[in-house]
């Protein structure tokens, strides 16, 4: 089915595609007063990623470039972690001098090899550079102390042969790859957040809450992970957990001729992934600034919309699947509220439930898990009680409550998207009525 | 002096009352053991309890007697009462009262003259349950003011007596523990009766759309928490937290109700391939008609309206209270919990 017939087949994503092209308007619009270091930098950013530039783009000024040069440094260091043309003692010798570069202000890098899909840049590094010294101090530091942990993984795994020759082993190194590739990013994109006053301190508390930006990273690189498997095992890796995957069969290749057991395998990853959504839940709940919180929940809804895709698909064996371009209309619009992701959450967690089958071997583990979510929402929102009975006043609930308040003031942007579609599709239709009309005639 | 020197459970020769007997007898050191009951222990015990009959000594009597009731508490020499009789569901209105209403009032009394230091209570969840779906309910949940059944009013009746009867300054002190949906080696209901409906062919048939949870309570972790009650009552340090209170006791992992209906028929080798999906309103005219035509015909009707609610309402517990004041985990998963269920049902010890 080509795009369009897609479209048309789900009238409801094709509603949200137009809606999102040409009636919403974006929160903050890029000014025209943008220097050339910075114009350069959003060009690059645009080559690496087309999508997460559009939604770093629409962050709140405050953030939006130290986000957008957090990015480019982040996306330079994996472009040398990456390439196997550069001899590995090179490649630690880089990592491991990279965040020291950050201090220069002309440091660049031309010994990519020529495929190198992002080189540019490494070989542009001088426009990041100039940006960078331009943040705020302490985004800065946040922006190198990352980057220095970052490479300090990849160093770690760059030398590691078993990791490189067998990939993960257990689920633990399973969340520790995770961590640095992932959870890092959630780790800085948090500090960032909190800085700029955009949400609660207690995300970025020392004690207890890292749990919580940690399972961010962690949700999104897991999904990736295993809607990837074709697509690395052709490139000769593999970041399945052999924990896992030795519960359904003896060689992980072979589970690409296996559907049933491959099935089980995805959805054992599928529980695994789960595992992180009610951290993810509450980790919205305290996002208070409205830019921010799209900017974060929009990978997350997109994320769970993968996994119920990925789920008890035997697909993903073969080759790589992707949500449906207008399902990525919907869930933009529909991520802009805490209720509109616990929403798209629970859809997709039902999606999951209906398609799981009872001969899976984790059949009632995976149920479990997703009653277990219903619950920590139930407990988010507590709107079922009967009267005379006061809702219980976890951290949880008065995050969800206080976020309500911002999503108070989304409905009404939401709304008038609706009205000024429906007075558009009207319009449309009389024309084209008027038009076939005289034209019977 | 916070240890249990001896313990009476009373109802101890029934389904609940073997698995208390188990945890009570794991409790270092050791308390002494006495059982009340107007039935016998079992002949034959499964194989999965580690205690032996002899560990025990028996005491038959009926509940309501004063005489019977203190004689047993005398002798059992018990710092540590714990009340798990009652009557199975589907008894008559008269029996409820008797045992639940009347024997738990003499238990109270009885117990408190002779000097008991702690009365633990087996209440139910079901206190709070008159037909309409309960999310995620916590012990501030109110007890309806129209009870569900004669069953559940007398139960509530019952755990209202023990709790008022907490009295400190005497030394008496009282919990309540509200089990949902308890199943295990020696259930008659739960899980047996889902083997039964597989073995009629009617597994095939799920009623409602399968998104309501339920709460499925390990026998062996609801009398876990009857062992912590009686711990934290006769620890100075904690009785003032927890005496005189009520808590939902649960896995803590509600389910749907018919993945764990097809868990048990998987783990008795028996998976459907196509269900049939009876959507609840229809279930419910179903139920009508399935009622109607059995009493024409005289018979017991499979499928009533009543069912039909039952198993399409949500009905599931939070425990955050039991967690945090009893240091109650659920220490036996459903998965194993049922394993324990079918494995006990397969050594036949009833031929």
């Amino acid at each position: 089915m080509g795009k369009l017939g897609e479209l048309l087949a789900h009238p409801v994503e094709l509603k949200s595609a137009l809606i999102l092209k040409f009636i919403r308007q974006p929160l903050y619009s890029n000014e025209a007063s943008m220097s050339a270091d910075v114009k350069k930098c959003y060009e690059l950013l645009t080559k690496t990623s087309r999508s997460f530039a559009a939604v770093i783009m629409e962050l709140h000024p405050e953030l939006r470039n130290a986000v957008a040069i957090f990015y480019l440094i982040l996306r330079a260091l994996d472009t040398i972690e990456d390439d196997m043309t550069i001899d590995v003692d090179e490649k630690v010798r880089l990592l491991e001098e990279f965040d020291g570069k950050l201090d220069t202000l002309d440091w660049s890098f031309n010994g990519n090899g020529p495929n190198e899909k992002d080189r540019d840049v490494l070989v542009e590094f001088p426009y990041i550079l100039r940006e960078y010294h331009n943040l705020k101090p302490e985004y800065q530091q946040v922006i190198k102390k990352i980057t220095k942990e970052m490479a300090k993984g990849m160093v770690k795994y760059v030398l590691d042969a078993e990791f490189t020759l067998n990939g993960v082993a257990t689920v633990q190194d399973y969340d520790m790859y995770c961590h640095y590739v992932a959870g890092l990013v959630g780790d800085g994109l948090t500090e960032l957040i909190v800085l700029a006053n955009f949400g609660s301190p207690s995300l970025y508390e020392s004690d207890g809450n890292s749990k919580l930006f940690e399972s961010m990273g962690l949700f999104l690189q897991k999904t990736n992970i295993i809607r990837d498997y074709a697509e690395d095992l052709r490139d000769g890796r593999t970041f399945w957990p052999k924990e896992i995957w030795a519960q359904h069969t003896d060689k992980l290749a072979s589970l690409a001729t296996d559907a049933d057991n491959g099935v089980a395998c995805i959805n054992h990853l599928v529980l695994n992934a789960l595992s992180h959504v009610e951290d993810v839940l509450t980790y919205l709940s305290l996002i208070e600034e409205q830019s921010s919180f799209q900017f974060c929940a929009i990978p997350q809804v997109m994320a769970i919309a993968t996994l119920s895709l990925v789920f008890n698909n035997a697909t993903v064996l073969q080759k790589n699947v992707k949500i449906r371009k207008g399902e990525t209309c919907y869930l933009i619009l529909k991520s802009r509220t805490l209720k509109g992701c616990v929403e798209i959450f629970t859809y997709y967690l039902r999606q999951i439930k209906q398609s799981l089958q009872v001969n899976d071997p984790n059949y009632l583990k995976i149920n479990i898990q997703i009653a277990r979510i219903e619950q920590y929402i139930e407990e988010m929102y507590q709107d079922n009680l009967p009267e005379n009975v006061a809702p219980i006043k976890t951290p949880v609930y008065l995050s969800t409550s206080k976020r309500t308040v911002q999503d108070n003031k989304v409905v009404p942007v939401i709304e008038e998207e609706n009205y000024k579609f429906n007075i558009g599709l009207t319009i449309l239709m009389t024309l084209a009525f008027a038009i076939v009309h005289r034209l019977m005639k | 002096m916070s240890d249990i020197k001896s313990v009476l459970l009373i109802g101890g020769a029934g389904f609940l009352g073997l698995h208390l007997i188990q945890q009570f007898h794991e409790v270092q050191p050791t308390p002494k053991i006495h059982v009340f009951d107007i039935r016998p222990l079992p002949e034959k015990l499964s194989k999965q309890f580690t205690f032996s009959r002899d560990d025990i000594v028996f005491h038959k009597g009926d509940l309501t007697s004063p005489e019977d009731m203190e004689k047993a508490i005398k002798e059992s020499g018990a710092n540590v009462v714990v009340h798990s009789a009652s009557p199975m569901h589907g008894n008559t209105q008269e029996v409820y009262e008797l045992v639940n209403v009347k024997g738990t009032r003499n238990i109270i009394d009885v117990a408190k003259k002779c000097g008991v230091k702690a009365l633990v209570y087996t209440s139910s969840a079901g206190v709070i349950f008159n037909g309409q779906d309960i999310h995620n309910a916590d012990e501030t949940w109110p007890i309806p003011e129209v009870p569900m059944d004669g069953y559940n009013e007398t139960k509530a009746i019952a755990e209202d007596m023990v709790l008022k009867a907490n009295d400190p300054a005497n030394n008496f002190l009282t919990i309540a523990l509200r089990p949902a949906g308890i199943f295990g080696p020696g259930d008659r209901q739960l899980v047996p009766g889902l083997r039964t409906v597989a073995k009629l062919g009617q597994s095939k048939f799920q009623i409602g759309d399968n998104n309501n949870l339920f709460d499925w309570t390990y026998a062996g972790n609801v009398a876990d928490a009857h062992v912590l009650g009686a711990k934290k009552l006769l620890n100075p340090e904690t009785a003032d937290n927890v005496s005189g209170e009520t808590f939902f006791i649960t896995n803590d992992s509600p389910a749907y109700f018919w993945a764990l209906a097809r868990t048990v028929w998987k783990a008795d080798g028996h998976i459907d391939k196509n269900v049939i999906v009876l959507k609840r309103p229809i279930a419910i005219l179903a139920g009508y008609l399935s009622e109607f035509f059995a009493k024409l015909s005289g018979k017991e009707a499979g499928l009533t309206p009543f069912r039909v609610k039952i198993v399409c309402a949500y009905r599931y517990h939070n425990i955050s209270k039991a967690k945090e004041l009893l240091g109650y985990k659920p220490n036996v998963d459903i998965e194993e919990g049922i394993n324990r269920t079918l494995a006990w049902m397969d050594e036949h010890l009833d031929d």
